[in-house]
């Protein structure tokens, strides 16, 4: 959920006043640029960036729920700091986008810190892609995958509608604020009881390869190659927190397809 | 023949661009970059599909995966600033048709077959499944990372000012 802006204007640009304003609007930026799925090296250069441009000096310490940002101006030792918890609105790569675009807008063309902010709060209301093109889309790429794993297309078939139900209800879940934890292992069982309708009941060719990619909608990729990013850069701490709940995502939607196959007397014991 | 292994690429393209797409959505990825997602997908796919071909490279699954991977890297860095996005915004959606979810899948099932099973020869038949879809699976997700990753890496100046 977006916090609403924290962020005070003053006039003057210089003084600590300014000084405290501009750690609370980099805080604000970053905690939000961590919650959508940046890297910390993108995190890093960003805030930088945006911090020589209001002509003052930042470091930044990024935690993986937490962002910490210390700004001073000639007096180095009395820095301002200010620590925001990341924002909790899921990955997107459109709030990363203009995040970053607006970066380059402050550096570039001068944007005095007033506009800066402003353009922040416009971009943080910025609403999600439709959950309805989200969840056909889904569906379709998934009965897609299904078919580069070699599944035929009764097993595309199965795969799009237990992609449709599995992803309608992980929607619902996440709407109803459900622990994602166990929203996952949830959608995962379904999708999965779902799908191994094709083995029940000898549907097409490939049931096991509908069963198979029925789940793979869930897998948490994002998490997973920003924690690579993460190493490549030495932010190990980052890096271990990413992957580590990614870890445990993937482990709720193995236990999902577990139980799903368990319950339906799935033969492959 | 050589007209079978063309459609094959073709539809194998087709397909991966179409889950690209759909994967682009999950992540709110901004609308002007679905296509170029897409067609990124499509090259990466098609490559380590030809790579994989007997007739053609038939190289082992890892090191053509990676290879597909570091091509997808390449142009999403090289594509990221036309559409004005991070070059993570381009490579990300294109990596995941190349996720080894029957490895993965097999893997698990391994995993369940093993504590099922308590007679020494089962056991380590499915152990050995185990530990080979398992690695596999590993492998290749860690030589797709590493591979998209290294373009960004290398070409740092031009991924981190692609929305400039």
């Amino acid at each position: 959920m977006m916090t609403t802006s924290r962020i005070c204007k003053p006039a003057e640009t210089t003084g600590n006043a300014y000084v405290r304003a501009t750690a609370a609007f980099l805080a604000d930026y970053a905690a939000l640029l961590s919650g959508c799925g940046a890297t910390c090296i993108r995190i890093e250069k960003n805030t930088r960036r945006m911090a020589e441009a209001f002509g003052i000096k930042a470091d930044i310490f990024i935690m993986p729920t937490y962002v910490s940002v210390s700004v001073w101006g000639k007096d180095i030792a009395n820095p301002s700091v200010a620590m925001r918890k990341t924002a909790n609105c899921g990955i997107s790569f459109n709030l990363n986008a203009q995040l970053s675009r607006l970066s380059w807008e402050v550096a570039d063309n001068h944007l005095d810190f007033a506009t800066a902010a402003e353009r922040f709060d416009r971009i943080r209301t910025t609403r999600p892609t439709g959950k309805w093109e989200v969840l056909i889309l889904t569906s379709l790429a998934n009965a897609s995958f299904c078919r580069l794993f070699g599944g035929d297309a009764i097993a595309m078939l199965i795969v799009l509608i237990s992609t449709l139900a599995g992803y309608r209800l992980k929607q619902i879940m996440l709407e109803d604020k459900r622990d994602v934890r166990l929203t996952f292992l949830c959608a995962s069982f379904f999708s999965a009881a779902l799908s191994a309708g094709g083995h029940i009941f000898n549907l097409g060719g490939t049931p096991e390869i509908a069963l198979g990619t029925s789940v793979l909608y869930l897998i948490p990729g994002v998490p997973y190659i920003n924690a690579v990013s993460d190493i490549i850069y030495r932010h190990y701490l980052c890096a271990f927190s990413r992957f580590l709940d990614a870890a445990v995502l993937t482990a709720c939607l193995s236990a999902g397809l577990c139980a799903g196959m368990l319950i339906l007397g799935l033969k492959w014991f | 023949m050589w007209s079978d292994i063309l459609i094959n690429i073709l539809e194998d393209g087709a397909f991966a661009a179409m889950a690209a797409i759909g994967f682009s959505s999950i992540s709110n990825t901004p609308h002007r970059a679905y296509m170029t997602c897409a067609l990124i997908a499509a090259a990466g796919h098609s490559i380590r599909y030809m790579l994989t071909l007997p007739e053609l490279g038939a190289m082992h699954i890892i090191p053509a995966s990676t290879a597909a991977s570091f091509a997808i890297g390449m142009l999403a860095v090289l594509f990221a600033s036309r559409i004005k996005c991070p070059a993570e915004v381009c490579f990300f959606p294109a990596l995941l048709p190349m996720i080894p979810g029957m490895y993965a899948y097999r893997s698990i099932e391994a995993l369940l077959s093993c504590l099922y099973h308590t007679q020494e020869e089962a056991f380590g038949h499915y152990f050995y499944l185990l530990a080979y879809n398992g690695l596999t699976c590993a492998f290749i997700i860690l030589g797709m990372v590493v591979g998209a990753t290294i373009p960004v890496f290398l070409f740092k100046k031009l991924s981190f000012t692609a929305t400039r």
